[in-house]
């Protein structure tokens, strides 16, 4: 397994109250395998994705990342594990905006210290059918040409699992659809495991596995 | 740091500046550091050049002034040190010509006389000026030994065994009007005659001085290398030491310049804080994608880190270059007043402006910076920037920040402190005040014009804003009043401190029963006669039942004080312009026994309030504690007295009365002479003269300097609005969104100006007010009554400047179209 989670919760004090967001969760994902994770707005999904991704701590319960268990990893090691073995796709880009899309690829490899950066960026974005905007600005570049820069960072570091944050969600439908056959075509070439965050079930209907998500409890759905 | 993240810090500053997300924050940067350098530069020239043109007084750069000829070996070590020397040996004696003797002061000079400075002459040929001494066989005296012994040029004059051909009248010696109490008739001869007069004899009073003068450096360096070689009757003079009332001057034009600088550096803060505060305020997204792609919170404060160190070099060396550019166009104008040829400007000059450009950074930025640590990686995945504690730190590191910059930049620590206290409590006043009001605003319903309510909405809803804005804003504005209004009642008072009817004449010798003639002589012009003011030859015995001894005493200047007679008067009311530094006088009618002590000479002879001294005045021991500190207007022209006694207790001893006054017409001391003939008139008009004159330059350049720190002002409080322009940005592109329209849009920003800049103006003025009259009272030691016009003036300034400032800034909002803000927001 290349992530485990075991009874995962999460509770918010808000005004006073005790609110949980997330009930007992349990989840595991195998290497190259695709899961998604569907559910409505405000049923959780996001505060799973940080928890499983280690952005965000649990209140109960444990993630195993490629076996280590994020509650034994402070914040700086977490981070660590992420360079090393996860990438991120998400709905609003997150490009950042001072860079370049060569530069953006780059980054992630810079940070790992990687001396073929330039390389292996430049590949990676001809790869994703952008080689001829290799200096453009994220301004200057469409939502779609935005999420396929995205794209090309999250697999250039050729993770071992990636976190997609309704990759869509920012699209209009034709380009959705575009950029969802780039992200499936990349994650079969790299054998990366993906958890796919949507609230679209037929995006998610292309994965391996469902998870839906309902006022905070976790089932999976038969396929 | 690492590579990497100095890389990537590059990298990002160069991004940023080209997209000019920086622009606000390099612009406040050069503005600080060019005011600053330049500030630092203008200072340190015109203190060069100042401390040259007052070494002029001195005929050098420095003297040493003692009872023997200096040993060969001060002038071979002057000479190795490539220093410029001459000598002068002063004595007083008879000098004889038609048959008449008058006691004069005499002075040898060797060739090379005066090193500084020019001699005035009347010679057969005409008037001659200009560095020139007296020939062999060649005699200069001056005006009052020409009346008194009515001689012509082309005379002969005896000194003891010599006669000397009269060449010249000398109608202005350099260093010859260097004691007010210089009454005696002065004349110059080669110091070649000096061995033929045969009038330096074993325990003749002569002094011997050796005068140098060369680079800053140089004489530094020979004066360190001359002190210790000095015994206690050779002292070592240099400008300060001669000239009190220049000194005084000099003084006060350091503190002028330091309360300007000052000034900068607090404009330069302001909008710096809020510049840093807005470029991270944009940029917190980035921060957490870095984390999210696995960059740990140092390594990402270390990239952010490196961007304002690389920003701080650009800034530091930019600044510097304008900077330069700036002090030598003020130069050019100033040259006129300065001379041409100013000294180079010294090292620390050119490290000013990058130094306080780092320091700006490290106190404003680096808070913020390590709060950078603390974003967490899920912010990724947020849209509101994560909620940063409000710690005392940053505010704690920023004051340090500024206290260091100021004291080094001034080397005044009690300015700095004045200034840097006044600054904190104006801050927390203004913090308290406006949040305060802020409050009100949110709990009363305003009626009236749409306008105004969402303006003070707008204000309302985001309270920190708001006080962080109106703090920043009165902050430059407070400096903006001080630095307009302020400065002109400040140097106002400093010009008055010597008035046009400055006393140029002085009278001692004066008997008691004298005082009826000289009345009578002023009120024939028409005017009333100066009081006399008694004097009497007095020595300290002792200290609370010690012995006073020079040799107790380290310091040179005690050791003399110690040593010699000083003069003592009393009186029943306090002298006119005295202040008290601690203890008060004593009732008009008073007759215990107490002295009133010079804060300066208490401090030099270790006197406190409370000791008790002895004095012997004429064989009689007088004993009283001390009551009082004064402190005393050495500039002022009037007598001044180191110690004074009641009037009721003392005032039966005879004594001999001093007074000064302007001559109301030329011939007037002559009359005065001639009907009372036994007192002495000493003319300080070229004195008053010289020192109106210096006045008069340094507080042109301090004018300029004002100016400089002025106009840094004015484009700080745009950096600092274009900061917070953004926070607006989408409120109006929301309200245009949601159907108002350009006219409602603008009505209410530009209510929003006006409460943001009444309210800042309002608290700046009061503020103004408080700092000028503090700083007057305390640092310049010039009376000044708080300027009750501030508070409204600064109001309705504060409105126009933010609103006038704001609008063309806040325009472009309104004209772009409201999808692309909310969009990229």
């Amino acid at each position: 397994m290349i992530l485990r989670a075991e009874a995962l919760a999460r509770q918010v004090d808000y005004h006073g109250q005790t609110l949980t967001i997330l009930h007992q969760a349990s989840f595991s994902v195998a290497a190259g395998e695709s899961v998604a994770i569907v559910g409505a707005s405000g049923s959780g999904k996001s505060t799973l994705l940080a928890i499983l991704a280690g952005l965000d701590p649990a209140s109960s319960g444990e993630v195993w990342l490629d076996g280590q268990a994020l509650s034994a990893l402070d914040e700086d090691q977490r981070a660590l594990l992420r360079r090393d073995k996860v990438g991120f796709v998400f709905q609003n880009f997150q490009l950042m905006p001072q860079f370049t899309a060569l530069e953006n690829v780059m980054l992630p490899l810079e940070l790992a210290g990687r001396g073929d950066a330039r390389a292996a960026a430049s590949a990676m974005l001809q790869r994703v059918g952008l080689g001829h905007r290799l200096d453009h600005y994220p301004r200057h570049l469409s939502g779609g040409e935005q999420q396929r820069v995205a794209l090309a960072r999250a697999f250039v570091v050729r993770p071992t699992l990636l976190f997609a944050d309704e990759p869509t969600g920012n699209l209009d439908p034709a380009t959705g659809r575009q950029v969802i056959e780039l992200l499936f075509q990349l994650n079969a070439e790299a054998g990366t495991a993906l958890v796919l965050v949507t609230h679209d079930t037929a995006l998610a209907s292309r994965c391996a596995a469902v998870y839906r998500l309902n006022d905070g409890r976790l089932q999976r759905e038969a396929t | 740091m690492s590579r990497l993240s100095l890389q990537m810090g590059w990298r990002l500053l160069r991004r940023e500046l080209r997209a000019g997300e920086l622009t606000v924050l390099l612009l406040a940067l050069l503005v600080a550091v060019t005011a600053m350098s330049s500030v630092a530069f203008f200072s340190d020239r015109i203190e060069q050049a100042l401390t040259r043109q007052a070494s002029q007084l001195l005929a050098a750069d420095l003297v040493s002034n003692g009872n023997r000829p200096p040993p060969a070996s001060w002038q071979q070590q002057a000479a190795q040190r490539g220093l410029q020397q001459a000598q002068s040996a002063t004595f007083p004696s008879m000098v004889f010509a038609r048959e008449q003797a008058v006691l004069a002061t005499l002075k040898a000079v060797t060739a090379g006389y005066p090193l500084r400075g020019e001699v005035q002459l009347r010679t057969l040929q005409g008037p001659k000026e200009g560095r020139l001494a007296p020939a062999p066989g060649e005699l200069w005296a001056d005006t009052r030994l020409l009346q008194k012994l009515g001689l012509r040029l082309g005379d002969s004059v005896r000194l003891g065994n010599v006669s000397l051909r009269l060449s010249a009248e000398v109608l202005r010696e350099p260093d010859g009007a260097m004691d007010l109490y210089n009454f005696i008739p002065r004349v110059l001869f080669n110091h070649a005659d000096l061995a033929a007069t045969g009038l330096v004899q074993d325990g003749s009073r002569v002094r011997y001085r050796l005068m140098v003068a060369g680079d800053a450096a140089s004489v530094a360096g020979y004066r360190q290398w001359l002190a210790p070689q000095l015994d206690r009757r050779t002292r070592l003079e240099d400008v300060e030491e001669a000239r009190p009332e220049v000194k005084s001057a000099l003084e006060r034009a350091r503190r002028f310049l330091g309360l300007t600088a000052l000034l900068s550096v607090l404009l330069s803060a302001a909008a710096v804080a809020l510049a840093v505060r807005r470029y991270l305020a944009r940029h917190w997204q980035s921060v957490a994608v870095m984390r999210a792609l696995g960059q740990t919170g140092s390594e990402v404060a270390l990239v952010w880190g490196s961007l304002f160190l690389w920003l701080a070099l650009v800034a530091g060396v930019l600044g510097t270059v304008a900077g330069y550019g700036v002090q030598a166009g003020l130069l050019l104008l100033a040259q006129q007043w300065l001379g041409a040829g100013l000294p180079a400007p010294a090292l620390t000059a050119w490290l000013s402006g990058p130094l306080s450009a780092l320091i700006l950074l490290a106190g404003f930025a680096l808070p913020p910076l390590l709060a950078l640590r603390r974003i967490p990686a899920v912010a990724v995945l947020r849209a509101d920037m994560p909620t940063s504690s409000r710690s005392l730190l940053a505010p704690l590191l920023a004051i340090v920040a500024l206290l260091g910059l100021a004291a080094w930049q001034v080397g005044d620590s009690t300015l700095a402190l004045w200034l840097l206290g006044g600054l904190v409590g104006f801050l927390l006043a203004v913090g308290l005040l406006a949040w305060g009001v802020v409050r009100l605003l949110r709990r009363v319903p305003l009626s009236g014009a749409v306008g105004w309510r969402h303006g003070a909405a707008n204000l309302a809803r985001r309270p920190w804003l708001a006080v962080i804005q109106i703090a920043a804003l009165s902050v430059s504005l407070m400096a903006l009043l001080t630095l307009t209004v302020v400065r002109d009642d400040l140097i106002g008072a400093w010009q008055k401190s010597l008035p046009a009817d400055a006393p140029d004449s002085f009278l001692i010798n004066l008997q008691a029963p004298q005082q009826a003639t000289l009345d009578a002589l002023f009120a024939k012009v028409g005017r009333s006669a100066p009081q006399a003011a008694p004097m009497t030859r007095a020595r300290l015995l002792m200290i609370n039942e010690r012995a006073v001894k020079g040799s107790d005493y380290e310091d040179e200047r005690a050791q003399r004080l110690a040593e010699r007679e000083f003069n003592l008067s009393w009186r029943a009311a306090p002298p006119p312009g005295n202040g008290f530094a601690a203890g008060k006088w004593w009732p008009a009618d008073s007759t215990q026994p107490a002295f009133s002590v010079e804060q300066g000479l208490a401090e030099t002879l270790g006197i406190r309030m409370g000791d008790v001294l002895v004095f012997d005045i004429a064989g009689t021991r007088w004993q009283a504690p001390v009551t009082s500190l004064r402190k005393v207007a050495w500039d002022s022209f009037q007598p001044n007295f180191f110690v004074i006694a009641p009037q009721g207790w003392m005032g039966g001893e005879s004594a001999s009365y001093i007074t000064s006054y302007r001559a109301p017409d030329k011939d007037f001391n002559n009359r005065l002479v001639a009907a009372l003939p036994n007192v002495t008139v000493i003319d300080i008009s070229v004195i008053v003269r010289e020192v109106k004159a210096v006045i008069g330059r340094l507080a042109l350049a301090v004018e300029t300097m004002f100016s400089l720190a002025l106009a840094a002002g004015v484009l700080v409080l745009w950096a600092a609005l274009a900061a917070t322009r953004d926070e607006r940005q989408f409120d109006v592109a929301l309200l245009r969104a949601l159907g108002a329209s350009r006219q409602q849009v603008r009505a209410v920003i530009l209510a929003e100006l006006a409460w943001l800049g009444g309210l800042t103006g309002l608290l700046a003025g009061i503020g103004a007010m408080a700092i000028g009259s503090l700083v007057a009272v305390q640092l310049f030691n010039l009376p000044l009554a708080p300027n009750l016009w501030l508070p409204l003036l600064g109001a309705l300034c504060g409105g126009a400047v933010v609103g006038l400032a704001g609008w063309p800034l806040l325009r472009k909002i309104t004209r772009t179209p409201p999808t692309d803000i909310l969009r990229n927001s």
